[in-house]
């Protein structure tokens, strides 16, 4: 049942994200072999190892060299839809708790050695049940999995401890690369600063703080891929450099994201060399506020902090300068789970009219008592787009009243802050490969049962609904009680702020080909299909 | 003379002790958990069980005085150790950083000099004069121009002009010297403009004072020509402290191009330090300081060794 | 450096404390010094703009137009509008109190603690000469602006965290060059004279030995001023000083003013020419003031 929910999701996900885009990729001609494909990273991968790691540093110029056993289909915009990998097949039994992967045949090891089930075990092992004294990052994402079994070298298969929709997405994972069992056996953490995968590409060399450079695995799997000859991944922090870097183009792409004005600046200076892609981002930025400070204990004075907010003003000026854009719920626009804008505009703070908003956010603050309010905003020292978003936010405040100060808080001691409760008012974000109420509702059930609840707040009725949509009987049933959550969390006790769904816009080379922009920047990023054109 | 530079050697080993000590405790009063952020970054599902076994293993759960321990008796066998952050030996995060930064700081250190000492010699000569004021508003321009700034019109005006940006990695000079230097010399430009200012104004100033001694005041009486032969004598005199204080830039350059590094985007100490911090990288943290300040004592020794050569009264001292 | 100076040089520093009137003095030093005099006037500037930002602002510093946003300069905004619809003269004027707070007080405060450090080791000399010099040898063999980075890192950011993360690498700086002077006027016979008297150590620094010390003291004071605007800068633009939307010259250089660099430069232009020209004017007056004072001092 949860099964056939999620795959009428997909299809409805497919037909909802269409364009809204500049251009789209020129894929359509013949894919072109050879080449070396140069692209920017900013930043650098802190290990090798995307198991234990949390950023982009390590998929985008490591990804290349493995293989998930199912991924997205790397020409799918929504990034949802799952296809095979190194698994060829998969069946779900009909309770939805037995997973069976049927796994390719044939598949080598960059150094020579045979793929069998026993590696993606073990590689699944290390993820789910890791042995005493490595530490799994990921263990929470799969707390639902009573077993993993190989009972032949060429089936994997997985045992739930109950039915769970997203759990064919989380095979998926980006994060997820299948290492070798025997390298596993003697060192769990050998993959830390060693590369030995099935991918398209193998490793050459990394330069610590400069570049990776990988080349062509003649022996892949997929034959006829991957199309480039290598690739060269050069690490480069500031983003004016990593304009500098497409601009000249000595770099073909950064395939993290450009700002408005990197994107109007690289299309200016080089008119049909530049192909712009553009979608919106499974990331949110939401404003925290802590239910254990007064006056923010009261309903009223927070009602009045997100009424005070004009969010379609804000994502037509903010979209010039900075990468967010769609005013939205708890959900990516477009998804199956989204909110009509229709109905998003019965939400406190949502509504047109903003005068009569900020007239209702006064009236409130007055009855509340917390008239010259003054509070202090904790912003992650991240600068795109949490700065500009942090001048938004506060000159929006002002305009009834209250009066925020901004602290930025270097990213190494955010969590500290917000986990001590040590903040009045902080930013926080909600980023995600993938598109789906489990895991983007997941922080916002009551401070007993998540860390990431940084309102600190308990909300039984809350966490009821978070249950009850998890279990619904179909689509329509879960998005009504996926609509009373959001109702609750924003309108009604407000206790979280949304302010504006993050954009992702690629701008590179026309050259590059076969590369499809998602959602989420940590998919799509193996290289195989990609091709350069002359 | 061979007391002297005993003393001077010895004497620099509390220092690095010092040195050692003070970023080691200084470190751990900085607030941050390298643990917490590498486990909650952007999909955060990290329990407090991960976070302990991580912290156990990085050794983050001793007692502060066995961490400091531990690190010194690595230290005293010259182990650094690894990077807390990658996992891999700190001298090969250091190494080809260290050859980058080096020579950057050499380049600008010949283009502040070639720029400095003449330039300098000549406001002092002509004191006063039209002469003079240029050169210093040149030099206090050069000051007065954050280096981030310059280093912004630089990259814009070659992209812009040119459609040319410099190679992007970096080559050392022993592979590839055409490589190396299409990169390396407009970081090397900028900083070097900035820093030949430091330097003009210190030559000119010490010319002046050599200049005001007596048997040079009469010697100017007697024209240009004399002028500028008896400039050569001032300048060596006045050499002493504008060698003083090149030097003591150096020291600062090779971990201090923190800005130019990012601007330029060079793979240096400056960027590797302002990310250990930002990770709260303690073992690299601990390394680069102890490299940067081994270096600035060091130069500082030979800078006392010039002068207690130049002039015996100071050993006594 | 350089810090044994032959006793002349130190009776002729002595000889310029001034007995004539300050009027002539300022006189003199116009006359003589154009340079350092248009520094001055430069300086007198920027601080009347902080002071008067409120009066002579156009617009509210932190009011957002958007439906103004980034258009160039004209008459309703002289030097066009920011990302935000700010008004960039407004916003350079208030950003001048901010400078100049920074400036003044991390100045004032650092060559004071500085001086006053520098002086009693050198009056002292011996032993605690030698342990205070290696303590500040210790903070001297970190870079500038690593040290800074470090004390923001400790202290967390905003204008008071500022202040005190670029002091404290400044004040070593400034004992050093204190010291220097100072280790001169220690030999002075007056000093032994005082010394002799009886009078208690505090008196004879205070009295004696700080008066002394006020030319490099100025000089480093001048300087000190113009380095800690540029630190300022340099911490904001890595995102380390002042927070948004608090108006400050290296704030309005980050982000969207490199981003824009091209399509709107009057961004970034401004708030570049306005860091330039404070720390420019600081550095000429600082100058001169040296050649008035002092023409042998050698040291910054």
């Amino acid at each position: 049942m949860l099964v056939s929910r999620l795959f009428l999701a997909l299809a409805v996900v497919a037909l909802a994200v269409a364009p809204a885009v500049a251009q789209g990729p020129a894929g359509d001609d013949k894919p072109r072999s050879g080449g070396e494909m140069v692209y920017v990273v900013p930043s650098d991968a802190p290990s090798y190892d995307a198991h234990r790691e949390e950023t982009f540093g390590v998929i985008h110029p490591l990804a290349p060299f493995y293989n998930t056993l199912l991924r997205t289909d790397p020409s799918d915009r929504t990034g949802v839809k799952v296809a095979p990998s190194l698994a060829e097949s998969w069946t779900i039994s009909r309770d939805g708790r037995t997973y069976t992967l049927k796994l390719r045949k044939g598949v080598k090891f960059h150094d020579g050695s045979e793929f069998t089930s026993k590696d993606a075990k073990a590689s699944y092992d290390k993820i789910v049940f890791p042995p005493p004294g490595v530490a799994s990052d990921r263990k929470g994402e799969y707390i639902d999995i009573e077993a993993i079994q190989a009972p032949d070298p060429y089936t994997l298969v997985f045992n739930l401890k109950h039915p769970s929709g997203s759990f064919l997405n989380s095979l998926a994972s980006p994060w997820n690369w299948i290492y070798k069992a025997d390298i596993l056996a003697k060192d769990m953490r050998w993959y830390e600063t060693h590369v030995m995968g099935t991918g398209p590409f193998t490793f050459v060399e990394h330069v610590r703080g400069s570049h990776f450079v990988g080349k062509k695995n003649p022996g892949y799997w997929d034959r006829g891929k991957p199309y480039l000859d290598g690739f060269r991944a050069i690490i480069m922090k500031d983003s004016a450099a990593q304009v500098a870097a497409v601009r000249s183009e000595r770099a073909f792409i950064q395939f993290r994201g450009f700002s408005p004005a990197e994107r109007d600046t690289l299309v200016q200076a080089l008119g049909k060399k530049i192909t712009v892609q553009e979608s919106a981002w499974n990331c949110a930025i939401l404003v925290a506020m802590n239910h254990e400070k007064k006056p923010l204990d009261d309903r009223r004075v927070r009602k009045a902090l997100t009424l005070a907010l004009d969010r379609y003003e804000g994502s037509k000026a903010l979209s010039r300068i900075a990468i967010v854009k769609d005013v939205s719920g708890v959900q990516v626009p477009g998804t199956p789970f989204a909110t009509p804008p229709a109905e998003l505009e019965k939400l406190a703070g949502y509504g047109r009219d903003i005068e009569k908003n900020r007239a209702e956010a006064r009236r409130l603050l007055k009855e509340a008592g917390a008239e010259n309010l003054s509070l202090t905003y904790k912003n992650r020292g991240v600068p795109m787009p949490y700065e500009p978003l942090a001048v938004w936010l506060i000159d929006n405040w002002r305009k009834v009243g209250v009066n925020v100060r901004q602290e930025v808080v270097e990213a190494v001691n955010i969590y500290a802050v917000l986990r001590g409760g040590d903040f009045e008012i902080a930013s926080d974000f909600q980023c995600g490969y993938t598109v789906d109420p489990d895991l983007d509702l997941y922080k916002f059930q009551s401070k007993e049962l998540n860390a990431a609840n940084f309102s600190r707040y308990t909300d039984k009725v809350l966490d009821d609904l978070y249950q009850k949509q998890g279990q619904a009987a179909g689509v329509e049933e879960r998005k009504k009680l996926v609509r009373e959550f959001e109702r609750r969390l924003l309108d009604e006790e407000v206790h979280y702020l949304y302010t504006l769904q993050w954009y992702r816009i690629v701008p590179h080379n026309a050259r590059v080909r076969g590369w499809t922009i998602t959602p989420s920047h940590y998919l799509n990023q193996q290289l195989d299909t990609v091709w350069l054109a002359e | 003379m061979t007391s002297f530079v005993v003393k001077r050697l010895l004497l620099m080993i509390p220092t690095l002790i010092s040195v050692a000590v003070l970023v080691f405790f200084l470190m751990r009063i900085v607030p941050g958990d390298i643990v917490a952020l590498r486990f909650q970054g952007e999909s955060s599902f990290a329990s407090k069980e991960s976070l302990a076994i991580e912290r156990q293993r990085l050794g983050l759960d001793q007692p502060i005085w066995k961490q400091f321990l531990v690190w010194g008796g690595g230290l005293l066998r010259g182990d650094f150790g690894t990077s807390m952050w990658t996992g891999a030996p700190i001298t090969e995060e250091l190494r080809l950083r260290f050859a980058l930064s080096l020579q950057v700081a050499v380049m600008s250190t010949i283009i502040a000099v070639l720029i400095a000492i003449p330039l300098g010699v000549l406001a002092a000569l002509r004191q006063d004069t039209w002469v003079d004021y240029a050169v210093r508003i040149a030099s206090i321009a050069g000051l007065a121009t954050p280096s981030f700034w310059l280093g912004i019109l630089f990259i814009l005006f070659l992209l812009v002009v040119f459609h040319w940006l410099p190679p992007m990695v970096y080559t050392p000079f022993w592979v590839s010297p055409v490589q190396n230097l299409a990169q390396l010399i407009w970081p090397a430009l900028a900083v070097g403009y900035r820093y030949s200012a430091v330097a003009t104004r210190m030559t000119r100033s010490a010319m002046l004072e050599v200049l005001r001694e007596d048997y040079i005041r009469t010697a100017r009486a007697k024209g240009l020509w004399q002028q500028l032969i008896l400039s050569r004598h001032a300048l060596k005199n006045a050499m002493l402290p504008v060698l003083t204080i090149i030097a003591l830039e150096f020291a600062f350059l090779l971990g201090g191009l923190v800005v130019t590094e990012q601007v330029f985007n060079l793979n240096g100490l400056g960027q590797l330090f302002v990310d250990a911090v930002a990770h709260r990288d303690y073992t690299l943290i601990q390394a680069l300081v102890m490299l940067v300040a081994f270096v600035f004592i060091m130069v500082n020794f030979f800078v006392d060794l010039a002068y207690a050569l130049i002039d015996p009264r100071i050993r006594y001292r | 450096m350089a810090l044994d100076r032959p006793l002349e040089d130190v009776v002729a520093l002595a000889d310029l404390t001034p007995e004539r009137s300050v009027k002539d003095g300022v006189v003199d030093f116009v006359r003589h010094r154009p340079l350092g005099a248009i520094g001055a006037a430069v300086v007198l500037l920027n601080i009347l703009a902080g002071v008067f930002a409120g009066v002579l602002a156009p617009y509210d510093p932190v009011a957002t137009d958007y439906a103004a946003m980034l258009s160039r300069p004209s008459l309703a905004h002289w030097l066009g509008t920011d990302a935000f619809g700010r008004d960039v003269l407004s916003r350079i004027l208030y950003g001048a109190r901010t400078a100049m707070l920074v400036g003044f007080a991390v100045a004032l405060v650092g060559a004071t603690v500085g001086a006053v450090i520098g002086v009693t080791s050198a009056y002292f000399g011996g032993r605690i000469d030698l342990a205070i010099q290696r303590v500040m040898d210790i903070f001297l063999s970190f870079p500038l602006i690593i040290l800074a980075l470090a004390m923001v890192s400790i202290l967390g950011t905003g204008l008071v965290n500022v202040i005190v993360a670029i002091m404290i690498p400044l004040i070593p700086r400034a004992s050093l060059v204190t010291r220097s002077s100072a280790l001169a006027i220690r030999e002075m016979p007056y000093v032994d004279a005082a010394r002799a008297a009886g009078y208690r150590h505090r008196r004879i620094i205070l009295r004696h030995m700080l008066p002394n010390v006020m030319a490099p003291y100025l000089i480093m004071l001048t300087a000190f001023l113009g380095q800690a605007i540029l630190l300022e800068a340099s911490l904001s633009f890595l995102g380390l000083g002042v927070a948004e939307p608090t108006p400050a010259w290296g704030l309005m250089l980050r982000g969207a003013a490199v981003q824009f660099a091209e399509t709107a430069p009057w961004m970034a232009v401004f708030p570049g020419l306005a860091i330039s020209l404070a720390v420019f004017a600081f550095n000429l007056f600082g100058d001169s003031l040296r050649d008035a004072l002092d023409p042998r001092l050698r040291t910054q």
